[in-house]
């Protein structure tokens, strides 16, 4: 019986984790508005500026974290091993370079609180007023 | 007195680099192992049943195990100047080759604008869809891009490339245009494989563009080159001129378009590509489709190539795996079918199996 409770409760814990809500953070200044269509163009290298013309700066989250794996399968809908194989191709043929990591949410959020043209995400329990959420998933 | 000042000035020089750049160092690896099961060979050639896996680096496989035709490693570094000014270099060492390291990249790149990139230096041929990441297994489906329409002699060239990227309505408009040569001094295609004495293929005033066309989960690609064909032969030491006819030279014009659509757990590629020598024309189209079940991918692939005397298509079966986030399983079986007329077989008949892993970081 306890043995079943725990179980449920690891279920709950983990599934917990995979779901968690995430936003999508940029500078306090930055007021642009920004829908899953611009963070598809900017998280896969396609485009370098925001809907308002000013320049993006995407960050990721290390691979591993939780907020990292959300954003990858509900925000640009592909699995990381399609995503690493869509980033080895442009990395190899000198066409791109991947968006630069951040180990965890509060390298995130000062990276994102230093730089205006930053764009990243956390998950959004992790969000406060140093950074401007302008998207959630 | 003299000597120790000298010893801190060398070491003062060993440690200021003469511009702050940050080197980036990634690559890739491909370990791949194989065998024919059974093949007719080619008696009028003396050639034993043999898979030609890989026509440009002349990748074979005969009825033992190897690991050499498929397995390669690429180390590339990449030095950000800043401004928008990067160096590139990429070091291969392959099987094919016994593991003879060669820089087959180096480029320079400058960022014009948000939507210009000029590149210079020794790249590889875009010509096929695959052509310019053919070495980078991780990132397509196969244990590689199907042989029979990577068939080219020619593989990399020395010259410019002007790259752009446009966003126009919810389309990805991305693509490139270059121009340079390539003089490949022995080549192995026509040296080893398709003859036997060094020939020396050159492939001159290239010029050529390609266009992407993106959109959600459609991918089209069209791809234009046309070149100059020069080539010549050396026999007991001396080097003698190719003609084609009363020609010192051809022209070759290719053109190609590929439609790919990776759609929830489907996969669809294709490519439909013609060569045409001075009015011979070479065919090649290649249909694949996979179906994602999480990290396994079971896939099916059809290749052929078509031209007057040599023909020859495979049919192919395989499985993905990508068992860690950086590299995956593969197992193929592929079934050729050469239909060349007498003479111009290129390796006959063979069922063979290859399975290995492909990794980045």
């Amino acid at each position: 019986m306890n043995y079943l409770k725990a179980m449920l409760g690891a279920l709950l814990l983990l599934s917990g984790a995979a779901l968690a809500e995430i936003s999508v953070i940029v500078h306090p200044s930055n007021t642009v508005s920004v829908d899953q269509s611009d963070l598809n163009r900017l998280f896969l290298g396609r485009g370098s500026n925001f809907s308002d013309g000013n320049r993006a700066t995407p960050l990721n989250l290390a691979e591993g974290q939780a907020a990292r794996e959300h954003f990858d399968t509900q925000v640009l809908n592909r699995s990381s091993a399609q995503l690493k194989a869509y980033w080895s191709r442009l990395v190899f043929t000198g066409k791109g370079t991947p968006p630069a990591e951040h180990p965890n949410a509060a390298a995130m959020k000062a990276a994102v609180a230093a730089d205006p043209t930053a764009i990243g995400y956390i998950a959004s329990s992790d969000v406060d007023d140093t950074v401007r959420v302008v998207a959630t998933f | 007195m003299k000597k120790s000042l000298l010893v801190t000035a060398s070491g003062l020089l060993l440690m200021q680099p003469l511009a702050h750049a940050n080197v980036d160092i990634s690559g890739y690896a491909s370990v791949i192992g194989g065998r024919v099961l059974s093949g007719s060979g080619v008696e009028a050639f003396d050639l034993p049943p043999t898979f030609l896996a890989n026509y440009p680096l002349v990748g074979v496989y005969e009825k033992e195990w190897t690991f050499k035709p498929d397995t390669r490693f690429g180390l590339q570094f990449r030095a950000n100047l800043m401004d928008g000014l990067s160096a590139t270099a990429q070091v291969v060492a392959r099987g094919a080759d016994d593991f003879d390291a060669r820089f087959e990249w180096a480029y320079l790149s400058y960022d014009l604008n948000d939507h210009w990139t000029l590149q210079a230096g020794k790249k590889r041929l875009p010509l096929y869809y695959y052509s310019d990441f053919f070495d980078v297994g991780y990132a397509y489906l196969w244990i590689r891009p199907p042989a029979d329409n990577y068939t080219w002699q020619i593989f990399n060239y020395t010259g410019v490339n002007a790259m752009f990227n446009y966003f126009v309505g919810d389309w990805d408009i991305s693509g490139n245009i270059y121009t340079g040569r390539e003089d490949d001094k022995e080549n192995k295609l026509l040296s080893q494989f398709f003859g036997s004495v060094p020939v020396r293929e050159i492939w001159k005033d290239i010029v050529g563009g390609v266009v992407n066309l993106n959109r959600d989960w459609l991918d089209i690609r069209l791809t234009y080159m046309t070149y100059i064909n020069e080539r010549y032969r050396t026999i007991d030491g001396i080097e003698e001129r190719v003609t084609w006819g009363d020609s010192l030279t051809r022209r070759g014009k290719f053109a190609g378009i590929s439609v790919n659509m990776d759609f929830g757990d489907w996969l669809l590629l294709s490519e439909l590509n013609r060569l045409d020598l001075d009015g011979s024309k070479f065919d090649t189209y290649m249909v694949s489709a996979g179906y994602r079940i999480n990290q396994f991918t079971p896939y099916i692939s059809f290749a052929d190539f078509d031209s007057e005397n040599e023909k020859h298509n495979t049919t192919s079966l395989g499985l993905r795996w990508d068992f860690h986030s950086n590299a995956a399983f593969k197992f193929q079986y592929d079934d050729v079918n050469d239909k060349g007329v007498p003479g111009w077989e290129v390796a006959g008949d063979s069922k063979s199996v290859s399975f290995g892993i492909d990794l980045v970081f």
